[in-house]
C-alpha cells in the first residue's frame, strides 16, 4: 500500500479507537438521541383531529414560537410539512457534530502546538495524512450516528404511522456533505493558527459567520442570501458550505436533480480546496 | 548518504542558514556542532523536509529529498530536540511504540521492542504510562521509537540532554552499537566531550555558515597551535625539562608528578626523536601520548571570529 494511504489508515484507526474509549462521544450521542426522541414524541402529541397543532405540546409550542419569530409562520409550516424527522435529525445530530468537530479541532491544534504533527511528519506520513485522518474519523462517527438516527426514526415512523419519504434520506445525504465542508474549515482553522484555543475560536467564528449570514439574511429580508447583492453575500455564496447545502436542499424540494448534484459537487470541491489550502498553510507556516 | 548543496534559509532579511554544503558518508557518525542560534535545528528541519529551504538542494541516499518523498522518510529515524511527550502521556510506552510500529510497518515488533527497551533499561516499565516517565526516560523512549523500524540513517538532535551519567552511557553504547550495525548517524549536540567519544567526523557551523568539516583528528590538528606530548617515566631526573627546552622544535617542557609534558610545534611528528633522546639518556618511557586540543577547545577556537577568518583563509576545512 502507498505510504500516504497507509499513514491515513493507521492514524484514522488510532483516532477512532481514541474516540471509542473516551466518554465524550457516548454522552453527545445519548444527548442527541434524547433530543431526537423528545422531538419525535412531541410531534405525535401535537396532532389532534384538526391536524398539527403546536400548542398541544409545550416543546413544539416553544420551538414554533422561536422559529416563527425569526423566519415567519410559512417557514415553520413548510419545515414540519414533511413530518418531524428533518428537524429532529438536525437537532439530534447537533451535539454529536459539535463534540466531534470541537474535539478534533482542539486536539489537532494541541498536537500541532506540542510538536506531535511534526514528529509524525518525520516518518512516512505528511500533514495531509494527519488532516485526512481527523476528517475520516469524524465522518465515520457522523455517518454511524446518522445511520443510528435513520434506524431510530424509521422505527418511530413505523410505530406512529408516519411516512419517511425519500426527501428525508436526501436530507441526510446532504447533511453528510455539509459535515465534510464544515470539518474542512476546522482543519484549515488549525493550520492558520498557533494554538488550540485560537483554532477553536477561528473555527466557531467562521461557522457562526456563515450561519448568522445565512439565517439572518432570510430572517431580516425574507430573501435567501443567494438572492442578495452585497459583499458579505458574495463571500457566503462562494465560501459557505451552509449556502451550498441550502441550495441542495431547496433543489431537492423542487425536484431539480442537476442543481442538487451540482451543490454536492461544489461542497466536495470546496472541501478539497480547503484541505489543499490547509496543507499549503502547514507547510509554509510550519508544523508547530 | 546525506548531502546538502548550497542549502540556504532566510527568514525575511535574516539568513539562518547560509550556503551550507555538507557531505555525510555511509556508515559514519557525523557530529553537527555549533553555538546556540548557529542554525543547527533549522538545517536539520530542512534536511527532514519539515522546513522548505529558500534555495539549495538536499539529497538522501543519493536521491533528491523533499517532504513528499515518504519512501525516503521510511528509511530514516529521528529523535527531535523536544519530544512532544505531553501528547501521549496517557498511553503506555508499549502502546506509544505500537503506534509508530504501525506507521512504519515494523514486522518484527515484539523482538525489536524487547531488544531496544532492554538496551536502554526500559523493559520493566514498558506497560507503565508515559505520564510517569522522567525526562531522561522519555528521551530514551524517543530513541527507541526512532530505531524501531531499523532506519538506515538516524538523525539525533541533542539526544543526551536531560540524561544522567548512566543514561548517557547507555545511549552512547546504543549509538555505537547501531552504528556498528551499519547505520549512518547524524548527531547534533552541545555535549562536546560525548561527541568527541563517538563521532568519526564533525561539522562546525556558526551564524549559519560552515566553518569546518573534517575528521576529529584533522579538526583538532587544525585548531591546535601546538602539540602536547605526555611521557610517563619511572622517575624524571633533574634538568631534563631544560634539555628538552633547548631542542629547536620544543616550545615548552614541564613536569606533573611522573609525567613529563613536552609542548612541540604543531607540524611534524617528533615522538621518535623524543623517544630516541630518552633512551640515549637511559630513560625508558612507560607511556607516551600525544594530545592536540579537546573538541571543546577546538570548537571554541574555530567559532571565534578571528579564527573563523583564519580557517576560511586556509580553505574552509
Amino acid at each position: 500500500m502507498n505510504y500516504g494511504l497507509h499513514a491515513v489508515k493507521t492514524i484514522t484507526r488510532r483516532r477512532v479507537l481514541e474516540t471509542l474509549i473516551t466518554p465524550g462521544f457516548y454522552i453527545a450521542a445519548s444527548a442527541g438521541l434524547f433530543f431526537g426522541y423528545i422531538l419525535v414524541a412531541g410531534f405525535t402529541g401535537s396532532i389532534d383531529s384538526g391536524g398539527l397543532t403546536f400548542s398541544l405540546n409545550p416543546v413544539y409550542s416553544q420551538i414554533s414560537k422561536i422559529l416563527s419569530s425569526i423566519f415567519g409562520n410559512s417557514f415553520v409550516e413548510k419545515l414540519f410539512s414533511h413530518g418531524p424527522f428533518r428537524f429532529a435529525f438536525l437537532v439530534a445530530l447537533l451535539p454529536v457534530f459539535c463534540y466531534l468537530s470541537s474535539s478534533s479541532v482542539y486536539k489537532f491544534g494541541f498536537e500541532k502546538n506540542v510538536g506531535a504533527l511534526e514528529l509524525l511528519n518525520y516518518g512516512p506520513s505528511n500533514s495531509f495524512s494527519f488532516s485526512l485522518a481527523f476528517l475520516l474519523k469524524d465522518l465515520f462517527f457522523s455517518a454511524s450516528f446518522s445511520l443510528l438516527l435513520v434506524i431510530f426514526f424509521s422505527i418511530s415512523a413505523f410505530l406512529n404511522n408516519f411516512i419517511i419519504g425519500s426527501d428525508f434520506f436526501i436530507f441526510v445525504v446532504m447533511i453528510f456533505f455539509l459535515v465534510v465542508g464544515v470539518l474542512s474549515y476546522g482543519i484549515l482553522s488549525v493550520s492558520l493558527t498557533d494554538n488550540a484555543a485560537s483554532s477553536l475560536a477561528l473555527f466557531f467564528g467562521l461557522l457562526m459567520f456563515f450561519s448568522v449570514v445565512q439565517i439572518g439574511s432570510y430572517a431580516v429580508t425574507g430573501e435567501y442570501v443567494g438572492n442578495l447583492s452585497s459583499a458579505v453575500s458574495w463571500v457566503v455564496r462562494w465560501f459557505s458550505p451552509v449556502f451550498y447545502w441550502t441550495v441542495g436542499i431547496r433543489a431537492a424540494e423542487y425536484g431539480n436533480v442537476p442543481l442538487q448534484l451540482l451543490s454536492i459537487s461544489l461542497l466536495i470541491v470546496l472541501s478539497v480546496a480547503l484541505l489543499f489550502m490547509s496543507r499549503i498553510a502547514l507547510f509554509v507556516r510550519g508544523m508547530r | 548518504m546525506i548531502k546538502t548543496r548550497a542549502l540556504t534559509k532566510r527568514f525575511g532579511s535574516f539568513t539562518a542558514v547560509d550556503d551550507l554544503t555538507l557531505n555525510v558518508r555511509a556508515g559514519e557518525i557525523y557530529g553537527f556542532l555549533g553555538p546556540n542560534g548557529a542554525g543547527k535545528t533549522t538545517t536539520i528541519l530542512m534536511m527532514l523536509g519539515v522546513l522548505k529551504p529558500t534555495s539549495g538542494e538536499m539529497f538522501l541516499f543519493n536521491e533528491e529529498f523533499s517532504h513528499r518523498r515518504l519512501d525516503l522518510k521510511q528509511k530514516i529515524g529521528v529523535v527531535p530536540e523536544r519530544h512532544p511527550a505531553g501528547m501521549w502521556k496517557w498511553i503506555t510506552a508499549r502502546e506509544y511504540l505500537e503506534l509508530f510500529a504501525d506507521l512504519y510497518r515494523v514486522s518484527n515488533f515484539e523482538d525489536r521492542v524487547r531488544h531496544l527497551l532492554e538496551k536502554v533499561n526500559l523493559l520493566e516499565v514498558e506497560n507503565k504510562k508515559i505520564s510517569n516517565f522522567s525526562r531522561g526516560m522519555i528521551q530514551k523512549l524517543s530513541i527507541v521509537r526512532a530505531l524501531l523500524h531499523e532506519p538506515d540513517i538516524l538523525f539525533l538532535d541533542e539526544p543526551i540532554s536531560g540524561l544522567d551519567p548512566m543514561g548517557i552511557k547507555m545511549v552512547r553504547d546504543l549509538i555505537l552499537f547501531e552504528n556498528r550495525e551499519g547505520r549512518t548517524i547524524f548527531i547534533s549536540s552541545h555535549m562536546l566531550s560525548e561527541m568527541e567519544k563517538i563521532c568519526h567526523r564533525v561539522a562546525i557551523i556558526s551564524k549559519g555558515k560552515l566553518l569546518a568539516e573534517a575528521t576529529m583528528d584533522t579538526l583538532m590538528l587544525k585548531a591546535a597551535k601546538d602539540r602536547d606530548i605526555y611521557i610517563e617515566l619511572e622517575h624524571i631526573p633533574g634538568g631534563l625539562e631544560e634539555q628538552f627546552k633547548r631542542m629547536d622544535f620544543v616550545l615548552d617542557s614541564y613536569r606533573d608528578d611522573n609525567t613529563l609534558i613536552v609542548k612541540v610545534l604543531k607540524k611534524g611528528d617528533y615522538r621518535k626523536i623524543i623517544a630516541k633522546f630518552l633512551i640515549d639518556q637511559n630513560l625508558i618511557p612507560l607511556k607516551m601520548d600525544e594530545k592536540f586540543v579537546t573538541l571543546e577547545e577546538a570548537f571554541t577556537i574555530i567559532t571565534q571570529d578571528n579564527v573563523e577568518k583564519l580557517v576560511k583563509n586556509r580553505g574552509g576545512t
